[in-house]
């Protein structure tokens, strides 16, 4: 990202000039207050939001010049993962990863809902790797919150992505719960070496899960050093006031 | 713990002023509503100008229909047999429609909703041409296309497919706009085409509310089609015409009551259909 500025059509600036230089198998925690601009900078990631100035480039391909085909196919390479999970709630939780596909499917496919045996096997391991597997053929909107993110992050998976954004892929989730997620997370990361990017506003996930810490404050970035060794003190900087109980989520 | 009186002896004794945001214009638009309705009400009903609602003709004339109330209430059942094939026609023109209102409904609805097609100006057009078409009345379609492609169960059919097609892309391309579109988003991060997207996660979502549309329609095309025989295009609409202009009402109410039970025989089963459907 090089000197990105993000203004909404209603004039609030949203990201004021930030540059990053994101390496590959990198697991990036950006914390940051609400409205401090995470979610438009992830989302300038993929091009769901446009740039006002300054260029993006994934994998060598500059995202804010790229349209239809070519900003499709750059999409596909990117998983994206939801605050709300954003699943097809009536559809079943096969269906629902095999979304994940479209990018890889020509039109005429999706529209017959004709999947090749390529594609489901793509869908069923993907499942299988989040643990969801036997719920394949349930209602997506049957799950609980915290399988709904696994099907969610599946999705992201059944794209072959590399790199996944997540957007407060926990905030709607109990702390069990928001761990388990996290460590699927964190293996997607280990064990396929796909470059996750997430969204937190909990100062101890960011730590515990991120080897690289992103702190924006009103769209800018005011820290970016190791996870692990960033301390209160940090955050405290970040956030602009003092470490509050609700910053942390506790212990698993 | 703080005392209360020390909790009130702390307060600053004024307060800096919370200066609200400006309220958003628009807010007169409410009662400028209730304003236009009042007003077309009392216009309608001002003499000279509005319609001529004359209470005292039902008092005059009471006699004369108090004879069709009582033949109404004496149906001829010997006459059932002739109003089977006409009644099998009807239906069979309300099912007919239905279906292909829902083939023409599916794409429709998708490209008329904002959610699920962002191309402004097709939108635009497809609205609009819809918008034309919801504002005939299906009698009318009826007539016109009774003169186009001659007397029978063809040009009902046409009318009715028109008819549901205005309602079914308006009642569903409303409730498309209505839904949440995260998990259209995120088929749209995942790479997917407006096609795609569509398919993949707006078909499945928007199913169950399309089905009980075209229940819906279904149910409307019944007694719709017993009418557009009145004009010529089949159904038990040209039975009706031919009792009615002979007077008999006993036959009139027979062909009521069929109406009436398959109505409520529809209703019954897409009720229980609707109910599998959410
Ligand atoms: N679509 C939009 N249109 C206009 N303004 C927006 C839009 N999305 C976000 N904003 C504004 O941009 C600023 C940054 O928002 P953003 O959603 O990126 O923050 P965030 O850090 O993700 O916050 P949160 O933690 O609450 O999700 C906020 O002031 C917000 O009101
Ligand atoms: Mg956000």
């Amino acid at each position: 990202m090089r000197d990105v500025v993000v203004r909404y059509p209603n004039g609030v600036t949203a990201l004021d000039g930030v540059s990053l230089d994101l390496e590959p198998g990198e697991m990036v925690a950006v914390v940051g207050l609400s409205g401090s601009g995470k979610s438009s900078m992830i989302r300038t990631l993929n091009g769901l939001v446009p740039v006002t100035s300054g260029t993006v480039e994934v994998g060598g391909h500059d995202v804010t010049a790229a349209r239809g085909r070519a900003l499709r196919a750059l999409r596909g390479e990117v998983g994206m993962i939801f605050q709300s999970f954003n699943l097809a709630g009536r559809a079943t939780v096969l269906q629902n990863v095999l979304v994940g596909r479209v990018a890889h499917a020509p039109t005429w496919r999706t529209l017959l809902g004709a999947h090749t045996a390529e594609d489901k096997a793509v869908a069923y391991e993907a499942l299988d790797r989040v643990g969801m597997l036997d719920r394949a053929w349930h209602r997506a909107s049957h799950l609980s919150g915290g399988q709904q993110q696994r099907v969610a992050i599946a999705r992201a998976l059944a794209q072959q992505p590399r790199a996944v954004l997540a957007d407060e892929p926990v905030a709607s989730l109990d702390p069990p719960t928001a761990h388990g997620v996290m460590a699927d997370l964190r293996r997607v990361n280990r064990e396929l070496g796909i470059t996750v990017v997430v969204n937190l506003h909990l100062l101890d996930l960011a730590r515990e899960y991120g080897t690289r810490l992103v702190g924006l404050r009103a769209g800018q970035v005011v820290y970016d050093g190791p996870a692990a060794d960033a301390s209160d003190r940090v955050f405290e900087d970040i956030y602009g006031r003092s470490i509050r109980p609700d910053d942390v989520l506790g212990a698993s | 713990m703080t005392s209360p009186v020390a909790a009130a002896a702390t307060r600053p004794a004024v307060r800096a002023a919370v200066v609200p945001p400006p309220r958003p214009r628009g807010r007169w638009k409410a009662s400028a509503g209730w304003a236009a309705v009042l007003a077309v009400t009392a216009l309608t009903l001002a003499p000279g100008i509005g319609v001529e609602v004359d209470l005292g003709a039902l008092a005059r004339n009471w006699q004369n229909g108090a004879d069709k109330v009582v033949a109404l209430l004496q149906p001829d059942w010997a006459f059932f047999p002739r109003t089977v094939e006409p009644l099998l026609e009807t239906l069979q023109m309300a099912v007919i429609a239905t279906a292909v209102a829902g083939v023409l409904s599916l794409p429709l609805s998708l490209w008329a909703a904002r959610t699920t097609n962002p191309h402004t100006a097709l939108r635009g057009t497809v609205r609009a041409v819809l918008d034309v078409v919801r504002a005939v009345p299906d009698l009318l379609y009826a007539a016109v296309l009774v003169a186009m492609v001659g007397v029978g169960a063809l040009p009902g059919i046409l009318a009715l497919v028109l008819f549901d097609v205005g309602i079914v892309v308006k009642l569903v391309s409303e409730q498309l706009e209505a839904a949440d579109t995260g998990a259209l988003e995120a088929a749209r991060a995942a790479g997917g085409t407006q096609l795609q997207v569509n398919r993949s996660v707006a078909v499945p979502d928007m199913l169950p509310g399309f089905w009980t549309q075209l229940l819906y329609v279904l149910e409307l095309n019944v007694r719709a089609s017993s009418v557009l025989g009145l004009v010529g295009a089949g159904g038990m609409g040209l039975l009706i015409d031919a009792v009615r202009s002979f007077y008999r009402y006993d036959q009139l109410s027979l062909i009521i009551l069929e109406i009436l039970v398959v109505v409520l025989v529809l209703e019954a089963v897409s009720s229980a259909a609707r109910r599998r459907l959410v």
